[in-house]
C-alpha cells in the first residue's frame, strides 16, 4: 500500500546550515500490517511520519500509495488525501477545549465531501468504547479517554491508514495499554496501521518494528508472533 | 454543503469562546453604536431644521426685521423705525406680493384665576395664518374688524392653554395679559419647538394694534414676513426692498441698513451648508471610528491565531485545505463584527433615541443607519479579517503540528 523509496527530507537552519533528517529510507507497507518505527529523539521518526501523512513533502525519492506517486502532490490533494485516507492521532491528543468529545470526534467530516454524515462520529465513539462519554468536553476526561476520543477522530472518515505519532507518550501505562490494546483490535480488523514510538516496550505489541537512527533505517524487523496485552497488564 | 457546515462550525465555536468574541465585538458595537447615532440623529435634525425653515419661511417667505445686520443671527444695529406703513409701502410699490404680516412681540404674565405663566404674546394682523400657514385648532381667528378696532381677543398655545386650564375648554374664558384682560377665542394649531429650543406653543397671539396699543405702548414692529409670489424673483425683492426702506427711513448712501432682510433662498442656502456638514463630518468621524474598531478586532484575532496554532495544525492533518482555514477565520472575524454591527446598531438607536427626545426632534428612522452599519462592520470585519486569515491559511502543517 506504502511504498518509500530512498527517501530522504533536507532542511535548511535559518543560520543556512543543512541539516538531514531522513537519509535513503526506502519501506513497503502491506494493507494490514501494524508497524511499530522506533528511534531516539532527533532519529527522524516525526519527519517520517510527516511525510507518510502527506503533512510534508520529501527532499529526493519517490513516495507510492497503492502505485500513485504521492511524492510531489499539490496541497489540495495532499489534504484531500489526509482526510479520506489518513487517520492521525498525537501524544498530546490535540482535541478542541471548548468541544465535545462528538463534535471533537466529527471534525475531520467538516472537511469532507460526504452528503450524510449522520451517527458517524457516534459509530466511532462505540468502536473505542466511549459511547458514555459522548457530550463530555476533553476537561471532563481522563488521558486514556482524550486519547480514544482522538483515536476515534481518527477512525471517522474510515481511513486506510492510522498513523500514531507517540500516542502512549502522555498516559499512564494502563491507559497507554488500552490505547494499544484498541490498535490491536483495529488492526485485526485489518487497518493499517504505523505506530511512531520511543518506547521499546510499546513497540513490541506491533508486528513489524523498523527502527531509524539519525535519519537512517538501521533494522526492520518482523515479529515471528505478535505480543498479545495479557489480563494481568490491562 | 461544506462550507455550509463550515459557516456553521464556525459560528458554533464563536459561541463557545464567549469572552474572545466579546472582545472581538466590542470594537465594532462601539464604532457602529456611533455611526447610527449620528446618522440617525444627523437625519433627524436636519429634518427638523428643514421643516422648521419650511413652517417659518414657506416656499417664498422674506422676513424683514427691525434693526441692522444682514443674517439671521448676526449683530442688529439699534433700529427701532421699522413701522407697518414700511411694510405697506413695499406691498404698494413692489408688485409680486402676495400677502404680508407685520409683527411686535412681548414677554407678559398670562393670568387666568389663580394660574399664571410667562409667556410670549405675539401682536399679528388678521393675515397671519395665511402668511405663516398657521391656524386654530379651535374656536376662531381674528377679523380685520378686530385688527382695526384694537379689539382684546387672544389666540392661545396649546401650552398655554393646559398651563392655565387644564383639561378645560379655554375658548370663551377671560384671561388677564399683563394688565389688561383678554377674551380667549381659540387655541393655536400646535407647532413644536422651533430652531432655538422655544417652544411655540407657549404663545399668545393677539390683534398687533391690541398688542401695541395696550400692551407695548410702541409704534413700530419687530418684523414681517412677505410672501411673494415669484419665488425665483426673490433676492431681485429683497433688493428692491431694501431701497424702499432705506428711503423711507431716509438714510445716506454709507450708512448702514437699521434693518435686515432675510429671504427663503437664502436660509436654503444656509441649511445646504449644514447638510454638508451632518453628510460629510459626521459619518467621517464614525468612519474614523469604524477604522479603530476594524484595527482592534484584527489585532485581537492576529493574537487568537497565534494561540490557535496547534488547532490550525490539527485542521491541516485531518483534511483541511488552507482555503479553508482562511474561510473559517474570515467567517469568524466577518460574523463577530456582523454581530457587533447590529448590537452597535441597536445601541445607537437607542442613544440617538434618547437624544432626539432631549433635543425635541421628532422620531429617528434607524433604517438608513441600520443598513450602513450592517454594511460597514461586515466590510470591516472582511478587511480585518484578511491578515489573520491569510497567515492562518499559509501555516505549514508540520511546523503547526510541532
Amino acid at each position: 500500500m506504502i511504498d518509500l523509496n530512498e527517501i530522504s527530507k533536507t532542511y535548511k537552519r535559518p543560520s543556512g546550515e543543512l541539516v538531514v533528517a531522513l537519509s535513503d529510507i526506502s519501506l513497503h507497507i502491506e494493507r494490514g500490517e501494524f508497524v511499530a518505527v522506533v528511534g531516539a529523539s532527533g532519529s527522524g521518526k516525526s519527519t517520517l511520519m510527516n511525510i507518510i501523512g502527506l503533512l510534508d513533502l520529501a527532499t529526493a525519492g519517490r513516495y507510492s500509495w497503492n502505485g500513485e506517486n504521492v511524492t510531489t502532490l499539490d496541497p489540495n490533494r495532499q489534504a484531500e488525501m489526509r482526510n479520506k485516507k489518513i487517520g492521525f492521532v498525537f501524544q498530546a491528543f490535540h482535541l478542541l477545549s471548548r468541544t465535545t468529545a462528538l463534535e471533537n470526534v466529527e471534525l475531520p467530516l467538516l472537511y469532507s465531501d460526504r452528503r450524510s454524515i449522520k451517527d458517524l462520529g457516534r459509530r466511532a465513539l462505540e468502536a473505542v468504547n466511549l459511547t458514555n462519554r459522548i457530550h463530555h468536553r476533553p476537561s471532563e476526561l481522563s488521558g486514556g479517554e482524550q486519547q480514544r476520543v482522538a483515536i476515534a477522530r481518527a477512525l471517522v472518515n474510515e481511513p486506510d491508514l492510522l498513523l500514531a505519532d507517540e500516542p502512549t507518550g502522555n498516559l499512564d501505562r494502563t491507559s497507554a495499554l488500552e490505547v494499544i490494546s484498541i490498535f490491536q483490535s483495529l488492526n485485526r480488523a485489518g487497518r493499517t496501521i504505523v505506530l511512531i514510538t520511543h518506547d521499546q516496550e510499546i513497540s513490541s505489541f506491533a508486528n513489524r518494528i523498523v527502527r531509524l537512527e539519525r535519519g537512517h533505517m538501521v533494522r526492520d524487523q518482523r515479529a515471528v508472533e505478535t505480543r498479545a496485552i495479557t489480563q494481568e497488564e490491562q | 454543503m461544506k462550507n455550509g457546515r463550515l459557516a456553521k462550525h464556525s459560528l458554533r465555536m464563536m459561541g463557545r469562546y464567549k469572552l474572545r468574541t466579546g472582545f472581538m465585538m466590542l470594537g465594532s458595537v462601539i464604532a457602529i453604536a456611533a455611526l447610527t447615532f449620528v446618522v440617525s440623529l444627523g437625519q433627524s435634525a436636519e429634518r427638523k431644521i428643514l421643516k422648521t425653515v419650511s413652517q417659518m419661511f414657506g416656499d417664498s417667505g422674506i422676513v424683514i426685521h427691525d434693526g441692522g445686520g444682514e443674517m439671521m443671527g448676526g449683530p442688529h444695529g439699534p433700529g427701532t423705525r421699522l413701522k407697518i406703513d414700511d411694510i405697506a409701502a413695499i406691498a404698494r410699490e413692489l408688485p409680486g406680493v402676495e400677502a404680508w404680516d407685520p409683527m411686535q412681540t412681548i414677554t407678559a404674565p398670562v393670568r387666568h384665576g389663580d394660574s399664571a405663566d410667562n409667556v410670549l404674546v405675539r401682536g399679528e394682523s388678521e393675515r397671519w395664518p395665511l402668511v405663516w400657514n398657521r391656524t386654530a385648532s379651535r374656536g376662531d381667528l381674528f377679523d380685520e374688524t378686530a385688527v382695526t378696532g384694537s379689539a382684546r381677543v387672544a389666540i392661545i398655545g396649546e401650552s398655554v392653554a393646559r398651563e392655565l386650564f387644564g383639561n378645560d375648554d379655554p375658548v370663551g374664558a377671560d384671561i388677564q395679559i399683563g394688565a389688561v384682560p383678554f377674551k380667549v377665542i381659540g387655541t393655536l394649531e400646535p407647532w413644536g419647538t422651533d430652531p432655538h429650543g422655544m417652544d411655540r406653543d407657549n404663545e399668545v397671539i393677539v390683534p398687533i394694534s391690541t398688542l401695541m396699543r395696550r400692551l407695548t405702548n410702541v409704534d413700530t414692529i419687530s418684523a414681517a414676513k412677505l410672501v411673494v409670489t415669484d419665488r425665483a424673483r426673490s433676492d431681485e425683492m429683497k433688493t428692491e426692498m431694501k431701497r424702499i426702506l432705506r428711503e423711507r427711513h431716509g438714510l445716506l448712501a454709507g450708512q448702514p441698513n437699521d434693518f435686515s432682510i432675510i429671504t427663503a433662498t437664502e436660509i436654503r442656502r444656509m441649511v445646504g451648508q449644514v447638510q454638508r456638514v451632518l453628510f460629510f463630518y459626521l459619518p467621517l468621524v464614525a468612519a474614523i471610528a469604524l477604522v479603530v474598531g476594524g484595527i482592534v478586532s484584527a489585532s485581537l484575532m492576529l493574537v487568537s491565531m497565534n494561540e490557535r496554532v496547534a488547532e490550525i495544525g490539527l485542521r491541516r492533518a485531518i483534511g483541511a485545505r488552507s482555503q479553508d482555514i482562511r474561510l473559517q477565520f474570515l467567517l469568524e472575524t466577518t460574523l463577530t463584527m456582523l454581530a457587533g454591527g447590529v448590537a452597535g446598531v441597536a445601541l445607537g438607536y437607542a442613544v440617538a433615541h434618547l437624544g432626539a427626545s432631549r433635543m425635541h426632534l421628532d422620531g429617528v428612522n434607524p433604517w438608513m443607519a441600520s443598513l450602513l452599519g450592517v454594511l460597514a462592520s461586515s466590510l470591516v470585519g472582511l478587511l480585518a479579517g484578511v491578515l489573520p486569515a491569510l497567515r492562518a491559511a499559509h501555516l505549514h502543517p508540520a511546523d503547526a503540528l510541532r
